[in-house]
């Protein structure tokens, strides 16, 4: 197992190096990108072009630029380690201002996860239970709506009844914690909310799937027929089974929120890095994509790691 | 069991919706009171905090007002930061909005006879901020235009000062080396040696480029954007925070706390500042605060809400036309000249726009009052006629070269036109050439861009012109049309405001050579391109270049036009120089199709009870804006 995970760090790198290839090689292809030009202002001469090229040493060829780039982030630049380098738009060093959008989208991600974790698995479990009851119908009712409402029309609806008309909450913005726990708490919740409306919905079809297959397993019917409660049967047999596909799926989804909802961030104005990916510039953008891209196979990793303790089929070496 | 378990769900439904639905409508917050009618004055409350919101801050060189290019921040600059020797009274433009008028200074300059030396002496009692809590000095001048001339700080529109002071390129080695052309005899008194007269040099030196800073904060930042976070004021307010800098040393320097640049910018009043020294400014306001939040509706809804009290930027469509159908928000809503024109620009070195009686038959085709029409109505502003707006260049406000019946185009003078040019072979006005098939059209990918598509199509294949349209991204557009390689024909996403209320502000870079360039162009249509410019761009440009001059003659150069008028001393006789040169560009040369001088609009809360427009930054003019909330920066900053 040490090894495998070794192995899978590894991999982990060669990956992060490819992304950050292919995304700088993306930065030099497309012209309208080209932070020189966009920094030269209203009217970019080529002289005053050449002087920011040579200020950023954005006139150093390709590969000499990419290596530094490389080596800034490994080892470190004039901000510390890592070296995430500086925003050509504000011209301030990126580390603080990407550690602390991290912060607040992580806040969004992991609270919206337990949402829809506490949501979208027993309403699964009690459709697999009941399947083709009214509940069983509402609740995948439930879930297409989930599925099929995208967080740009929802988060603006929700935010229209909730703030604008009723007032029962407040609207867009961060609060944080320090600041004041239930402020902190009413201003997630709606972007909480909408975020995991949609993967509530998922996690209650799957969930819903993967029970009724395990349910019809011969081992449920060997338990049924020792004499094991339902409740038994249904938690410590036929859950655990059920929920080990959930356990990757929630791994993936959080890995990918991590690298930013940004399509909620924007609705609400949280000021985290999905928002920011949006609005920054070339350095911002490729390190933001580089974190994303960490947590993604980081993620990959975790979960098939919880995969084997989980399954005891699942060994590698 | 589960039949009253369905009544209760849809009772549970109906009572949502009932909620969402009904009650009143949107009740404005606050006192209800109408706001002030533009420069309207009697009693004005002070104190307060204006609270405004934007998408994002969008500054070309991060606040730092060496660079600084972007039109929001030049609004902050000179109505609450910087005064300038002189800057704008933050009027509208017919109450002389855009003309310069003496601020640090004590006038507008003593001129030479020869129009080679401009004198001026500082007034007494200009402070700068704590902790620096020092006289503004001519030194202070000085060093804003050494910081100008100093290569590596980027000054983006350092061409306004080089080669027109003497002593400066715009690419000196440290912001410590003195400019030859510029003496400060002593701290009250600045003499500037200019190369040649320049009739607009006093619109230069409203820039907020050319107001002073301190060398002991600025003279600490060497490249270009870094002092954006540590601006000291000489005005009547403050970045929140500015003042518990340490200044004793660069190493002690820290950003201030009240601008973070992705999330707010604070302003609170400047403690030094003596209003008996400024006749411009009224400063009604105790504080402002300009917050980031990148749902633009939701910013709307929380003026709407009296939750803020302005939003950077016009409304969104479904916005505006609440604001322009509901009789209670007839007052929040303003419409003012934003000194913009936005135009279809033809390559004059790419057929069929090489010929220039097609340019011209385009111009009497395009249905303007249409394009007016799909952009919004009257509140998008007006139709354009010819190059300058109104208020930058008065003298050609009424001049239009190609009126047609209602501004919505005529045909027949189209093709009277077309049936001159070389690619109508039969005369019949419309043109049968294979170059009037698939031309490329240059477009933004949204609305109301999006909207002026089928106007075009219809519009020109009228005269024969099929269009072939490409709609993209608003950056890759420019891009697109910016690089001279692509020979784009024609295009529609270009605007252009002006940089100061002179036409060599306006004009220089769009049809001067100097706008040339063969990436980041900004003379679209190529006037005054020559072949050796051509042969750096590449093979097909050169190709192209030699084709439109075989065909049709030189390509029409307006340099030395140009320089003539600058040259030209201030007043009436300057404006006809470039009301001349604006006729011929228009008549003779044809690079465009101007069609809509563009307003500036802006949606205001019931709190704002006074709301006055600043022509010069075609902005809200913050020094003279009052609110009746009973704010406090620290509160709102909290």
């Amino acid at each position: 197992m040490i090894r495998y995970i070794i192995r899978r760090l590894l991999w982990v790198l060669v990956t992060l190096l490819l992304v950050a290839l292919i995304t700088y090689t993306i930065f030099f292809v497309m012209p309208s990108t080209d932070p020189a030009v966009n920094f030269a202002g209203k009217q970019p001469t080529p002289e005053l072009v050449a002087r920011v090229r040579e200020l950023f040493g954005l006139d150093k060829p390709f590969v000499v630029q990419y290596g530094q780039f490389v080596g800034r982030l490994f080892l470190g630049d004039d901000y510390g380690w890592p070296g995430l380098g500086f925003s050509f738009s504000t011209r301030s060093e990126l580390k603080p201002v990407i550690l602390d959008r991290l912060w607040v989208t992580a806040q969004l991600a992991i609270g919206a996860a337990i949402l829809w974790l506490m949501i979208g698995i027993p309403i699964g479990i009690l459709s697999a239970l009941k399947p083709r009851s009214i509940f069983d119908r509402l609740a995948m009712g439930f879930a297409l709506f989930g599925v099929s409402a995208p967080v740009f029309f929802i988060g603006p609806v929700l935010l229209y009844i909730f703030w604008y008309k009723l007032q029962l909450l407040p609207g867009t913005g961060y609060y944080p914690i320090e600041d004041g726990l239930s402020q902190w708490y009413l201003h997630m919740l709606l972007p909480w909310c909408v975020l995991a409306l949609g993967f509530a919905a998922f996690y209650a079809r799957m969930s819903r799937a993967n029970l009724i297959e395990t349910m019809g397993e011969d081992y449920i019917r060997t338990a049924r027929a020792k004499g094991l409660s339902e409740r038994r049967v249904v938690l410590k047999h036929g859950l655990r089974a059920s929920l080990t596909p959930i356990v990757t799926m929630l791994g993936l989804d959080l890995g990918a929120l991590l690298g930013g909802a940004i399509i909620t961030e924007t609705v609400f104005n949280l000021p985290g890095i999905g928002q920011y990916a949006v609005q920054s510039d070339f350095y911002a953008i490729l390190d933001i994509t580089l974190i994303a891209a960490f947590f993604i196979t980081i993620a990959n990793l975790i979960v098939d790691i919880v995969y084997a303790f989980l399954d005891p089929r699942v060994r590698y070496t | 069991m589960s039949k009253r378990y369905s009544i209760v769900a849809f009772v549970a439904v109906l009572a949502l919706v009932a909620a969402a639905c009904g009650g009143d409508e949107e009740t404005p917050s606050a006192t209800g009171e109408t706001p002030a009618a533009t420069g309207q004055t009697g009693e004005v409350p002070t104190g307060g905090v204006l609270r405004e919101e934007t998408v994002d801050f969008g500054f070309t060189n991060a606040f730092d007002p060496t660079g600084e290019y972007l039109g929001t921040a030049w609004s902050y600059y000179g109505n609450l930061l910087m005064r300038g020797l002189v800057s704008y009274p933050w009027l509208p433009g017919d109450q002389g909005g855009n003309e310069p008028v003496a601020d640090l200074a004590t006038d507008t300059g003593q001129l030479s006879a020869d129009g080679l030396t401009l004198t001026f002496t500082l007034k007494d009692g200009v402070m700068w901020q704590p902790p620096l809590d020092r006289p503004v000095t001519s030194q202070d001048v000085a060093w804003a235009f050494q910081r100008i001339n100093t290569e590596s700080l980027i000054a983006q529109y350092g061409n306004y000062y080089c080669g027109t002071i003497v002593g400066m390129d715009c690419s000196g080695k440290s912001q410590e080396d003195p400019i030859e052309g510029i003496e400060t005899p002593d701290d009250s008194t600045i003499v500037f040696q200019l190369e040649r007269p320049t009739g607009d040099f006093l619109f230069r030196l409203a820039q907020p480029a050319a107001a002073p800073v301190p060398p002991e904060v600025a003279g600490c930042f060497s490249e270009a954007g870094e002092y954006g976070r540590y601006v000291m004021s000489s005005g009547p307010y403050m970045l929140l925070g500015s003042d518990e800098m340490d200044v004793s040393s660069c190493n002690t320097l820290e950003p201030i706390s009240g601008y973070d640049p992705d999330r707010f910018m604070y302003y609170t009043r400047n403690p030094n500042y003596d209003q008996a020294t400024d006749d411009n400014r009224q400063n009604y306001v105790d504080g402002f605060a300009q917050v980031i939040n990148t749902n633009v509706e939701d910013s709307f809804n929380r003026v709407l809400n009296g939750d803020i009290d302005m939003v950077h930027g016009a409304p969104p469509a479904a916005i505006l036309q609440q604001y322009l159908t509901n009789p209670d928000l007839e007052d929040n809503f303003k419409a003012e000249q934003g000194d913009r024109t936005w135009y279809i620009t033809m390559n004059l070195i790419v057929p069929p726009f090489d010929d220039i009686h097609v340019r011209k038959a385009v111009n009497l085709v395009v249905d303007k009052a249409s394009l007016l029409q799909s952009t919004g109505g009257p509140t998008s502003g007006d139709v354009a006629t010819t190059i300058e707006p109104p208020a930058v260049l008065p003298d050609t406000a009424s001049y239009d070269p190609y009126a047609t019946p209602n501004l919505a185009g005529d045909l027949d003078a189209a093709k009277a036109e077309m049936a001159q040019s070389a690619y109508d072979s039969d005369g019949d006005g419309v043109c049968d050439d294979p170059v009037c098939q698939d031309v490329l059209l240059v477009n933004r990918n949204y609305e109301p861009w999006t909207n002026y598509t089928p106007i075009l199509q219809e519009n020109l294949s009228a005269i024969g012109i099929e269009l072939k349209i490409r709609e993209l991204e608003i950056d890759t557009a420019y891009t697109t049309i910016q690089t001279m390689n692509n020979l784009v024909p024609i295009a529609i996403n270009a605007g252009w405001g002006k940089d100061y209320a002179s036409p060599y502000g306006f004009d220089f870079f769009l049809f001067n050579t100097a706008g040339l360039a063969c990436e980041g162009l900004v003379n679209y249509a190529m006037v005054g391109l020559t072949e050796d410019l051509a042969s750096e761009c590449g093979d097909n440009v050169l190709d192209a270049y030699n084709a439109a001059v075989e065909a049709n003659g030189p390509i029409p150069n307006v340099d030395e036009d140009m320089e003539a008028c600058v040259t030209t001393p201030p007043g009436d006789a300057y404006n006809a120089c470039w009301a001349t040169l604006d006729q011929r560009l228009m008549e003779e040369i044809v690079p465009w199709v101007p069609y809509r001088w563009g307003s500036q609009n802006v949606a205001i809360g019931d709190s704002v009870v006074q709301w006055v427009y600043d022509q010069s930054a075609a902005w809200t003019a913050y020094s003279r804006v009052a609110v009746d909330n009973d704010l406090t920066i620290e509160d709102v900053a909290s």
